[in-house]
Parts: structure tokens; C-alpha cells; sequence
């Protein structure tokens, strides 16, 4: 079946990339101790070698492949909340709520210590998408059905410029903190930890479960409120609950890695491509190729021009958008 | 390596490219040696060009914090109207909310100053001045000790006090020359990681101007290898990279809470860094961040501070 | 076999009386067509006995008022079908079919094989079996209305609401549809309640007619009672002959003035 098939395939481009990414980067360590090391085999890796690999290397690894994971399925599940495939995780504020929270803690508390940007970013992120989601319900509650898409698409916008507009505002009044926040919007995975992992593993685990377990309530939704209702579903509950698990797996994930743009709009269409439309095969596959992404693109960015890092954002939209184009071009039909 | 460091230290002017200092009067001859008496008015060559001022400056407008505090030591204190909002030292300073780095022309004016100096022309800071007719002196950042003792014998020279300025730059250059003859010169064994911001990382190669700080002790520093012309001497370095070049002293630039908050014991707990030997021998510094910042007349303390550093690193070759 | 009965129902839409103190019912089995002219009320009447849009007043399946019952056990019972569905292109038919088995999967359950056995027999009732693969933008207009109704037929409800099911087909097409629903009326025992606006044809397929103006019942009763001049001439504002057709069922016919 199709399906399997994806799945199975995807699976196997994640091991690759996990592998790939364990065996590359700036220290250069001997691939057959390495290997030896990862087997807990005996291993000629010197004390440092092995500090590299398992304490500074291998978090970053599991690091990127939970952040693409999340990203990707909090795009498709925004994605198929509003009926459009042009829906990134990045909207109802998410993005500009992270945004505004890292500068926040950047300007005002000095971003010292390895908790407060992290924590500012995952509660702006959250505080984003509930204004957006309050902004837009609020609207459309003359709606007949109430919640309507695209009234909370647009207050996802209006909610996201204003934060932006603040973000700014605050920047402007402290010039010289404008270095560190840009370089945290442009994101990277460097200060990668097995503490971060841990950290946002409850969450992840948590939004992604919400998620995928919904892929037949997103199908339903495919063919519009009324008619879904007219199925049995209750299409505003649904999606207050898949917006909200996705808006939790990209707070998750933009806490520890930054704002990191393409991952959540382009795979789920490449989901799509390989496995039809349905998101009973569009989550599970996005999440998976979302994670193989990304270690692969952190894996470009922190050896392309070592020892120095691109930012992981500059990667991901310098192969993303290129890939958009591609998967375009092969969809006849763009969403409904 | 140590030939340029006998060099930086006699102070042989020539070798500054940004500022030189000629007195043009109609009495006094012109001059190039920055002792030269100089009166009103005067032209000097700065970094926006040549600038004259007509009379001594009693209303002076400081948007730079290094400038500031060369106006303090040099005794032009009293002349100091208003200074930007990140000038903190001397602490007696007339600190305002101008910014040195988006800086607002209408707020400059309303001090009306008969001076400004700036370090960096944004926001068409001089072409707006100029307007005004307000005297503009750009004084940015230097590239070697030569310039920075230049700089401040030029801020000496403008506000009427160049024999204070001369014996300013004396009693550095010979604080600088005491340290590093305590500490010795001839450390190549010893590497060092100099650190400006963490997450991302970014050092400073040997290139810099801080970089020839430390280069005085003769010290080897682990970025210069990463440096590509693009970075201009700041390049990026990956975890792995700092790592595995083992360095045996670490100085931090970003510890201060309002500043990165990257304190040494923060440093030493990051995963994977235990095996440096600048963590396990405790050889990491924290610096004051506006000292490790600024080209002014300070510098000596900075200096100190590093020596203290080569002093107490344990001399024999680190694994 | 199930009865369903309206009574005295009012639907305000922006504070204004959409439908105002409507009441009428179809027995078991039968199929009552709405009519009316445009704005009269029909859809909004038909979406509110689905349940879709706010209303005052009751309505009963075999004498339950559908407000006891939930999104989902309504959804069991009745099936609706808008003037206008919702096609995600991309979607296969048989994926489409499928979905009309969601009133009858719990919150987390998956289609299973009597599901998938279910919309089997459905398709090949509305005989679009042989397009199961294919993606619903490759059909053709009448396919897709067959592809709608086999979705409708998969959930196996009992009543059967349509909004105007036959408006974008021809008569050819037209006169296939409605015999289907016919069909599947008498072998599955289904009530059909539609919003037909030809009225020629309401009359030959309902048993019982409701003539609605301005959300107002104007006439309810059989083809022969509610299909006169008089009543469709006041109704809708229109010039028309009625005459007897050879089966018994009125036929009407717009007719022109001769000094036009």
C-alpha cells in the first residue's frame, strides 16, 4: 500500500540523516571509533573525542530531528485545520510571539543564563496563538457556525504584525542587543544539550500524540464545516484542539532552536506527493520527514563553511523554497 | 611577533592609520609629533576626514563611551555636556538617553554643542551636523595600540589639553610595558579562545585589535585558523571546533549579566567542554566587558588582567 | 423507516425571520419536496432540521426531538446533502465514500473492514465503484453528484435531507438522479425530504409538496392540491399554465403574454 510504503521509506531517510549527522562535523573524529563508540563498543576515542560526540554532537542530532518533527507536523496539522496548504507552523502568532518573547528576555534580562530565552520564547509563542485564536473567534461570532477559517487566519496576521511591530519597537530602544536577537531569529540548533532534550521531550511527546490521533478529524474537516458537522463532527472543538497541540509542538520547538521557517509549510506537501491527501498518512509521514530535514540541513549548516555555522533558517529556506517551487509544480490542484 | 610588539609599544605614531594630529596657526610651525603646542583654531584629520575647529570646545557632546572616558582622564571633564546612553564611566558623567548608535540629530542640537564625537557616522550623523554647523570628530574603533594612543592625544589636542594627553599615553604605555615584561612575551605555547557571544560563538582572531592585546604575551590564539576573509577577523566557531582545539586560557567578553551572562562557572559546566584544559586547570576569565570593549584609557587594566591570566596558567604544554 | 415531523419552526439569521413558524411532515418512507421561490427559506429550513443553524421550534424523528440527541447520533440518522458539497480534489472517491462512515467510528477509532465494506456496497449502489481510484476533480459532473450521494447512502441513514440535488444537471441527468434516490427510497426504506426548484418534476417525485414564501408555509399537501395557477401564479410572481399530465401528475408550464 502506498501508505506503508511512504512511511517505511521515510523511516529510512530519518536513520540515514541521524547516521550522517553523527559520523560529520568540525572535530573530526575517526569514523571507526565513533561507530565504535555509538555501539558501546571498546573504542580508541580519546576522553575529549567522546565528550564531543556524546555530550556536544549527538544531543544536536536528537535536537534537530525532534525540532524538524514538530515543525513539520504542527504545520500539517495547521494545515488541514484551515483547509489551506499555504499555512506554515509559524501563523496565529506563533512565530511573532517567540520572537517578541526571546527580544524581551534578550533586552530586558540580559538573556543570561541557559533557561530564560528558551522559557520567553515557548510562553510568547503560546500567549501569540492564544491572542490570535481569542482575536479570531471573537470576530466570527456572528458566523453560524462560529470560529470561521478565515477570520482566524487573518487574526493570526493582524496578531502577528502588531507583535512583530512591538518586537521592533523594543529592539530600537536597545541597538546594541540587535546582533543577538537577530542572530536567535534566524535560528540555530548550536547550544544543543541532552538538558534541552529533555526538557522539551514531555511537550513534544504530548503535542504529537494530540496531533496524530486526529488525522481522521482533519479528513473530515476537508470538506468544510457544515458538512462535517452534518458527519457527527464538532469541527470548532476539533479545531481548537488540534490548533492547540500544534501551537504547543512549535513553542516546543522554537524555544531550543529559534525561528526556523520552510520545514513547516514545505513537507507536509511532500507528504502529500508521496501519499495522497489524507492526513492519516500526511501526519505521521511529515513527521518523520520533517526530522530527517532538518538534521540533515543542521548537518550542511555547521559543516558547509566550518568551523564557522550558517544559521539553520538561511539553510532550510535556501533548499526549502527551491523544493516548494518543485512540489508546486507537480500539484495540479492546490487545496480546496 | 615580538618585533611588532617592541613596535606597537614605542608608540611610533606612523604606523596608526586612522587619526594624525597637524596644528596649522600662523605662529607655531606645523607639526606632526602629537606634543606640539596647539592653539585656535586648529584643523585635524579624524576619521570623517579633516575637521577644524575654531575655539576651544566648552560644550562638548560625547556619543561614544571610549570617547568619553578619554575626555575624563585628558581633564576635559569640565567642558562634558552630555554624554550617550551607554557611557557609564566615570560615573559622574552627564549621562543622557542619546544614543551613540541610531543617534537623533534635533536631540543632539538641543545641547547646543560646539563639539560632538562620535565613534561611528550612522544616520547621517556628520552630514546633519555639518548642517548645523556643529563640529563632528568620528574617533571609531581602532586597529592597533599605535592608533588608540593617536585617538586620545587627538581628544587631548582638540579640547586644549595635549600635555595631559601626552603624559596619559606615557603612563599607559609604560603600565602596558611593566605588565608584559612581569608576565613575558614568549608564550606561543600557551592558546587562548577569546570569547564575544556565545550561541552563536564568536572569538576574535589575532588580527584584531584585542587580538594584538593578547598578542603582546605572545600567546596563540585557536581562532586563527578558523578565519576566513569574510569574518574580518571575527569568525563563528562551532562547539566541536573550540573544543578539540583544547585552549588553555578561555576570556570571556560576554560574563557581565547585562551582557550575555556568560559567567565562568556557567562556562564550565557546558556540556562537553569539561575536558578543556582552560576548564579543568579553572583558567577561565571573566573580564569586565566595557574594559575588553573600549580603546581608551583603560586599556593598561585590561592588559593587567590578562597578564594575571598567562601568570597563573600552568606554563608546561597542556594535552 | 423513520418519520420526521417539523413543527413551528423559526430560524433568525442577522435578526432577520428566515424561516418563521414552519410546520410539516413526511411519513416513513415518503418525500416531501420544499418549495418555493428564491430567498423563501428552503435551504436555511433544510439545514435547520439537519441541526446546521440555530432554530426555535421542534423537530422529531419518530417523535424524539433531535435536540436529545447528539451531533453524532443525528449524524446516524439523517444525511445531508448541501446545493453545493465540498470536493477536496485531491481526495479519491473511495476515500470520499469513506468518510460518510464517521458518525459511526468512535472519537479515536479507524474505518474498519465492515466500514470499508459498507461504502463498498454504497458505490457500487450509485455504480462509481469503477472511479474508487480516482482523484474526485477527474469527474464529470453527474459522476460527482453520484460520488456525493454513495458518500450520503455509506453512513446508511434514514432520512435522507437534499438540497437542490439536480440544479446543475440536465434533464437526462436530472432524471437519473432523482430516480436513483427513488430507488434507494423504496429498497432502503428511506425518508427523502428535497428542495426541488422545478416544480413539474417535485410534483411527479414527492408524494407530498410544501410551497414556502417569505420563510412561510403558503400550501402543503398533495402534488395535485399545491401545483394550481392561482398559488404559483400569486407565489411566484410568474405567468403559468397547469395542465394534467398523462400519469395523473400536474405539469406546469411558464406561459407568455401575447402583446409582449
Amino acid at each position: 500500500m502506498r501508505k506503508r510504503i511512504a512511511l517505511v521509506a521515510a523511516a529510512a531517510f530519518l536513520a540515514v540523516a541521524v547516521l550522517v549527522a553523527a559520523f560529520v562535523g568540525a572535530a573530526d573524529l575517526n569514523p571507526l571509533a565513533t561507530a565504535a563508540a555509538l555501539l558501546h563498543l571498546p573504542s580508541n576515542l580519546g576522553p575529549l573525542d567522546r565528550a564531543v560526540l556524546f555530550q556536544i554532537r549527538l544531543p544536536r542530532v536528537v535536537l534537530g530531528a525532534l525540532v524538524g518533527g514538530l515543525l513539520a507536523l504542527a504545520g500539517a496539522g495547521y494545515q488541514g485545520v484551515f483547509r489551506n496548504p499555504l499555512v506554515d507552523s509559524g501563523m496565529l502568532g506563533a512565530s511573532a510571539g517567540a520572537g517578541l518573547g526571546a527580544t524581551l528576555a534578550i533586552v530586558y534580562l540580559g538573556g543570561t543564563g541557559p533557561g530564560t530565552v528558551p522559557i520567553a520564547a515557548f510562553v510568547g509563542s503560546l500567549a501569540g496563538v492564544a491572542a490570535a485564536y481569542a482575536t479570531g473567534t471573537a470576530a466570527s461570532r456572528h458566523t453560524v457556525l462560529g470560529g470561521g477559517v478565515a477570520t482566524l487566519l487573518l487574526a493570526g496576521i493582524a496578531v502577528g504584525s502588531f507583535l512583530t511591530a512591538v518586537q521592533t519597537f523594543v529592539l530600537q530602544r536597545s541597538a546594541s542587543d540587535i546582533a543577538a536577537v537577530y542572530s536567535w531569529l534566524l535560528g540555530s540548533l548550536s547550544a544543543a544539550s541532552w538538558q534541552q532534550v529533555t526538557t522539551i521531550l514531555p511537550y513534544a511527546a504530548v503535542s504529537s500524540l494530540a496531533i496524530l490521533l486526529h488525522g481522521r478529524h482533519l479528513d473530515v474537516l476537508s470538506v468544510g464545516d457544515e458538512e462535517a458537522q452534518a458527519l457527527g463532527l464538532r469541527p470548532g472543538r476539533t479545531r481548537a484542539i488540534v490548533v492547540a497541540a500544534s501551537a504547543l509542538a512549535a513553542a516546543g520547538a522554537v524555544a531550543v532552536s529559534g525561528l526556523i521557517g520552510f520545514v513547516g509549510i514545505v513537507i507536509p506537501h511532500v507528504a502529500r506527493r508521496l501519499a495522497g491527501p489524507s492526513y492519516t498518512s500526511v501526519l505521521p509521514l511529515s513527521a518523520l520527514l520533517g526530522a530527517g530535514f532538518l538534521v540533515l540541513a543542521d548537518t550542511l549548516a555547521r559543516t558547509v563553511l566550518s568551523p564557522a555555522e550558517l544559521p539553520i533558517g538561511v539553510v532550510t529556506a535556501l533548499v526549502g523554497a527551491p523544493a516548494f517551487v518543485w512540489v508546486l509544480r507537480g500539484t495540479s490542484h492546490v487545496g480546496t | 611577533m615580538t618585533a611588532a610588539c617592541a613596535a606597537a609599544l614605542a608608540g611610533c605614531a606612523a604606523t596608526a592609520s586612522d587619526t594624525t594630529s597637524t596644528a596649522s596657526t600662523p605662529a607655531a610651525p606645523a607639526s606632526s609629533t602629537p606634543t606640539a603646542a596647539a592653539t585656535f583654531p586648529m584643523t585635524v584629520k579624524a576619521g570623517n576626514g579633516a575637521v577644524t575647529i575654531k575655539a576651544k570646545p566648552t560644550r562638548i557632546v560625547s556619543l561614544s563611551p571610549t570617547a568619553t572616558e578619554d575626555l575624563y582622564q585628558v581633564g576635559a571633564g569640565s567642558q562634558v555636556v552630555a554624554v550617550d546612553d551607554d557611557s557609564n564611566y566615570p560615573a559622574d558623567a552627564p549621562k543622557t538617553s542619546l544614543s551613540g548608535i541610531t543617534p537623533n540629530i534635533e536631540a543632539i542640537a538641543k545641547y547646543n554643542p560646539t563639539l560632538v564625537i562620535a565613534s561611528q557616522n550612522t544616520g547621517g550623523l556628520v552630514a546633519g551636523l555639518t548642517k548645523l554647523g556643529i563640529p563632528v570628530l568620528i574617533e571609531p574603533a581602532v586597529a592597533t595600540l599605535g592608533a588608540a594612543y593617536a585617538q586620545i592625544e587627538q581628544v587631548g589636542q582638540v579640547t586644549g589639553h595635549a600635555d595631559q594627553a601626552a603624559s596619559l599615553t606615557a603612563s599607559m604605555k609604560k603600565q602596558i610595558l611593566a605588565s608584559v615584561a612581569k608576565a613575558g612575551s614568549g608564550h606561543q605555547s600557551l592558546s587562548y579562545y577569546w570569547e564575544l557571544s556565545a550561541n552563536p560563538f564568536y572569538s576574535a582572531t589575532s588580527n584584531t585589535f584585542i587580538g594584538q592585546i593578547v598578542g603582546l604575551f605572545g600567546l596563540t590564539n585557536i581562532a586563527d585558523k578558523a578565519d576566513k576573509p569574510a569574518d574580518g577577523g571575527y569568525p563563528q566557531l562551532t562547539q566541536e571546533y573550540i573544543v578539540t582545539a583544547k585552549p588553555q586560557i578561555i576570556f570571556l567578553a560576554d560574563n557581565e549579566a547585562a551582557d550575555g551572562g556568560q559567567a565562568p562557572a556557567i562556562v564550565a559546566k557546558r556540556p562537553g567542554w569539561s575536558g578543556i584544559p582552560a576548564v579543568h586547570d579553572h583558567e577561565i576569565v571573566g573580564l569586565n566587558d566595557d574594559i575588553a570593549s573600549r580603546w581608551g584609557p583603560r586599556l593598561p587594566q585590561l592588559v593587567a588582567a590578562i597578564a594575571q591570566a598567562v601568570e597563573r596558567a600552568p606554563q608546561q604544554p597542556a594535552q | 423507516m423513520t418519520a420526521l415531523a417539523a413543527s413551528d419552526v423559526t430560524v433568525a439569521l442577522d435578526r432577520n425571520q428566515v424561516v418563521s413558524t414552519v410546520s410539516c411532515a413526511v411519513r416513513s418512507g415518503g418525500w416531501l419536496a420544499l418549495l418555493g421561490p428564491n430567498g423563501a427559506g428552503k435551504s436555511t429550513l433544510i439545514r435547520a432540521i439537519a441541526g446546521l443553524v440555530a432554530y426555535t421550534g421542534t423537530v422529531t424523528l419518530d417523535a424524539v426531538d433531535t435536540r436529545t440527541m447528539n451531533a453524532r447520533e443525528r449524524a446516524k440518522v439523517i444525511a445531508y446533502v448541501p446545493q453545493e458539497p465540498v470536493l477536496p480534489p485531491d481526495l479519491t472517491v473511495g476515500q470520499y465514500v469513506l468518510l460518510g462512515r464517521t458518525p459511526h467510528l468512535g472519537y479515536l477509532a479507524t474505518p474498519g473492514r465492515h466500514d470499508r465494506e459498507r461504502a463498498r456496497a454504497a458505490m457500487e449502489r450509485l455504480d462509481v465503484t469503477r472511479f474508487a481510484a480516482r482523484r474526485l476533480a477527474r469527474l464529470s459532473g453527474g459522476e460527482r453528484q453520484r460520488a456525493v450521494l454513495a458518500r450520503a447512502l455509506a453512513s446508511e441513514p434514514q432520512v435522507l435531507l437534499l438540497d437542490e440535488p439536480t440544479s446543475m444537471l440536465d434533464v437526462g441527468h436530472e432524471q437519473q438522479v432523482l430516480e436513483l434516490v427513488d430507488s434507494l427510497r423504496k429498497d432502503n426504506g428511506l425518508t427523502v425530504i428535497s428542495t426541488l426548484h422545478d416544480l413539474t418534476v417535485a410534483g411527479q417525485y414527492a408524494d407530498t409538496l410544501v410551497l414556502l414564501d417569505g420563510g412561510q408555509v403558503v400550501a402543503a399537501g398533495s402534488p395535485a392540491a399545491v401545483l394550481t395557477k392561482p398559488l404559483i401564479e400569486s407565489v411566484y410572481a410568474a405567468r403559468v399554465i397547469v395542465i394534467t399530465g398523462s400519469d395523473g401528475h400536474p405539469v406546469v408550464a411558464p406561459r407568455r403574454s401575447p402583446s409582449e
